[in-house]
């Protein structure tokens, strides 16, 4: 018995090394993202898919990710969780223990982040996000989480620092949010970096997620007599409450959005409107940069975006999205390896430059803060007001 | 607190009355007269809305001109579904009928998503305001106002001195009888559907100038319908305009003096408030609630 054992393990191991490479090795990386395709964050998860697609024909036509010497081609497994916070978390969970996959992205947006975020952590798979910029969900003290996007803080201070050097007169500060995980948190720090800097909070109030009518709290704002203006919340409330601010004639020199004006579709369903409306953002593809990645610049991202026949310019959601997977690229091939544990050290270490800007994990997992660009709508188009060196434009009082 | 200010959040309240009574109007005559409560409202103003977008973008057609024909083609859809679908069960409780409308809502929502994707979209107009001092009244809002309350008296008068209106008015009464009197019940069921539609129809084009237009808002506006009808009494069109106008009110002054986060609160506050006082609704009649 014993003897037939060990010749028919001794004959199964020549046939694993006759017919190499050994089962053990990969044929190919797997990454997983759950995508909200349908349901209220259908336009923002389907972003997401768009630039993970760039991202794969570029890497895929390249041959693959070098893993220790040996390229491995890329295989991407989506599926929609239906903007449905439990559906996200069991669709993790089905990526990672039937479908096996290397590595996990976040879906859109700080809240389900979280979530599947919290899954990862439970089964130790690397977990890139893209679009989640709160400290309330990096603080959690994942080890596999890593977020490509740079902290709230970062975007306010910006904008603070471009109206006290470019309009020193505007004092008088009004913040409208929504009371939702980011715009939140946008709001606090918008009013917290404006008393930092002297200005006085002249009106402050959140707005519950379903509003429908902003005139209650614009007609109270107007009252309050701010020459600056901060609205926070996503692109239809941001677009009613700039209409509705023209209809009830509340104005201010300087009118900021968070984080409308970074999105086309901002302009777009405003037309005039829009003009002058100021913005921070994360990306801009106005920041044109080379970089080392599949890409190799700012430039050919965004010429692989229109040739695939997408409207317009691409957002910072397209841009982060394919960062987090150049990122799981570089950590994979520093790494050598698609262990899990020792692909996470290798993202914690990564110091890169790509087309989207520098990516640079910190302890919390967060990319590190940079500049960050602050936009204006002129024209119909956004137009780059700082960081200095790559401005198009001088800030304009909005009429 | 300065009255000119007052007086500003009291008109914003009405203003914003006004479009919940258009949101409503339908809403409330097809579960006063059919007993459906017909959760594809919603759905059907922001597909109303989405023509209207459409017909401005594509061939610039302004969306006062769109009202009446969005209005027709959806009252003609609205009609058939009701025709063909709806009628076969709407003598069930009224969770069965709640269920269907449910997933026909569903399948509109989808399908407006694929179509349409859920990106924001508005009719990019903007018609000014009209300023009293300190007081300002946008001029989209004025139109909608005077929509919602001339749409109110036409269905009114309809109902009143229509033979159709009539007919609607007496299969609410008591089915068997206008049956026996040979008013044909299916075929008044989906002109009631109809007219419902055809409400929901011109209230969505008119807010397409107002509110940019998405799929999110759906369930927004049935929740808005919902509370409008417990307010102002089911099946009633002036009930309809009385809960609009008095939720509109209370939401604005509750957000002045309360917050923005107060508002939804209030409202539904002032829901259970009259269902515990007054079940009928402020104009409701007893049997119809």
């Amino acid at each position: 018995m014993t003897v037939t054992l060990t010749r028919l393990l001794r004959t199964l191991g020549a046939a694993l090394l006759l017919s190499a490479p050994p089962a053990a090795l990969a044929q190919t990386l797997k990454i997983g993202a759950p995508l909200a395709l349908t349901g209220a964050l259908a336009d923002e998860g389907r972003k997401q898919q768009v630039a993970y697609d760039l991202w794969l024909r570029r890497i895929n036509a390249a041959g693959g990710v070098n893993v220790g010497g040996r390229k491995l081609k890329v295989e991407l497994v989506t599926y929609d969780y239906q903007t449905n916070e439990q559906r996200a978390s069991q669709i993790a969970e089905k990526l990672i223990t039937q479908d096996k996959v290397d590595v996990l992205t976040a879906p859109f947006g700080s809240g389900h982040t979280k979530v599947v975020a919290g899954v990862a952590e439970r089964y130790g798979v690397p977990v890139v996000a893209s679009v989640a910029s709160s400290e309330s969900v990096f603080n959690q003290g994942y080890k596999y989480l890593f977020g490509t996007l740079a902290p709230n803080g970062g975007l306010t201070d910006a904008l603070v620092k471009v109206v006290a050097k470019q309009l020193p007169a505007v004092k008088r500060l009004a913040v409208l949010g929504r009371e939702d995980v980011f715009p939140k948190s946008m709001a606090a720090s918008m009013a917290d970096g404006a008393k930092r800097a002297g200005l006085e909070i002249v009106y402050s109030e959140l707005y519950p997620v379903n509003t429908m009518d902003f005139s209650s709290p614009l007609s109270k704002m107007r009252a309050a007599k701010p020459d600056w203006i901060f609205v926070s919340g996503y692109t239809k409330d941001l677009v009613l409450a700039r209409k509705q601010m023209a209809d009830l004639g509340v104005t201010a020199p300087v009118v900021t959005m968070i984080t409308g004006p970074a999105y086309r579709e901002f302009a777009e369903a405003l037309g005039p409107l829009a003009e002058n409306v100021t913005s921070a953002t994360w990306w801009s593809p106005a920041v044109a940069l080379k970089s080392d990645d599949v890409f190799g610049s700012t430039q050919a991202f965004v010429q692989d975006f229109q040739a695939r026949g997408e409207k317009g310019e691409p957002d910072y959601v397209h841009a982060s999205a394919a960062a987090a997977l150049i990122a799981v690229q570089a950590a994979v091939e520093k790494a050598g390896t698609l262990d899990k544990a020792k692909v996470r050290d290798a993202l914690a270490a990564l110091e890169i430059r790509t087309f989207y800007g520098p990516i640079d994990f910190t302890g919390n997992g967060m990319n590190a803060a940079r500049e960050l660009p602050i936009i204006q709508v002129q024209g119909g188009k956004a137009v780059v007001l700082a960081p200095e060196a790559l401005r198009q434009g001088a800030l304009r009082p909005v009429k | 607190m300065d009255a000119a200010l007052l007086a500003q959040v009291v008109l914003n309240g009405l203003m914003l009355g006004a479009l919940y009574a258009c949101i409503a109007a339908g809403f409330s005559l097809v579960w006063g007269v059919l007993n459906v409560i017909d959760m594809l409202h919603g759905s059907l103003i922001i597909l109303a809305g989405y023509l209207t977008c459409s017909l401005w973008s594509e061939w610039h057609v302004h969306p006062f001109a769109a009202l009446v024909p969005v209005g027709l083609v959806l009252g003609l859809a609205g009609a058939v579904l009701q025709f063909v679908l709806i009628n076969r069960v709407v003598r069930q409780p009224v969770l069965t009928t709640l269920t269907l409308t449910f997933g026909l809502d569903m399948i509109l929502y989808n399908v407006m998503n694929a179509v349409f994707d859920a990106t924001p979209r508005r009719v990019t107009l903007d018609l000014g305001r009209l300023t009293f001092g300190d007081v300002v009244l946008p001029w989209d809002r004025i139109a909608a106002m005077i929509v919602a309350l001339g749409l109110t008296a036409l269905l009114y008068a309809v109902l009143r001195g229509s033979k159709l209106g009539r007919a609607i008015v007496a299969v609410r009464m008591d089915r068997e009888a206008a049956t026996l009197m040979g008013i044909r019940v299916p075929r008044i069921y989906a002109l009631t559907f109809g007219l419902g539609a055809f409400m929901a129809g011109v209230c969505g084009a008119l807010l397409a100038i107002v509110y940019p237009v998405t799929t999110n808002a759906t369930g927004q506006l049935l929740g808005k319908a919902f509370i409008v009808c417990v307010v102002g009494g089911l099946g009633t069109v002036p009930g309809a305009l009385a809960g609009g106008l008095a939720l509109g009110v209370t939401e604005s002054l509750g957000s002045h003096w309360f917050g923005p986060q107060a508002a939804a609160l209030l409202g539904f506050a002032l829901m259970l408030v009259l269902l515990v006082v007054r079940p009928t609704g402020l104009l409701g009649r007893k049997g119809y609630e």
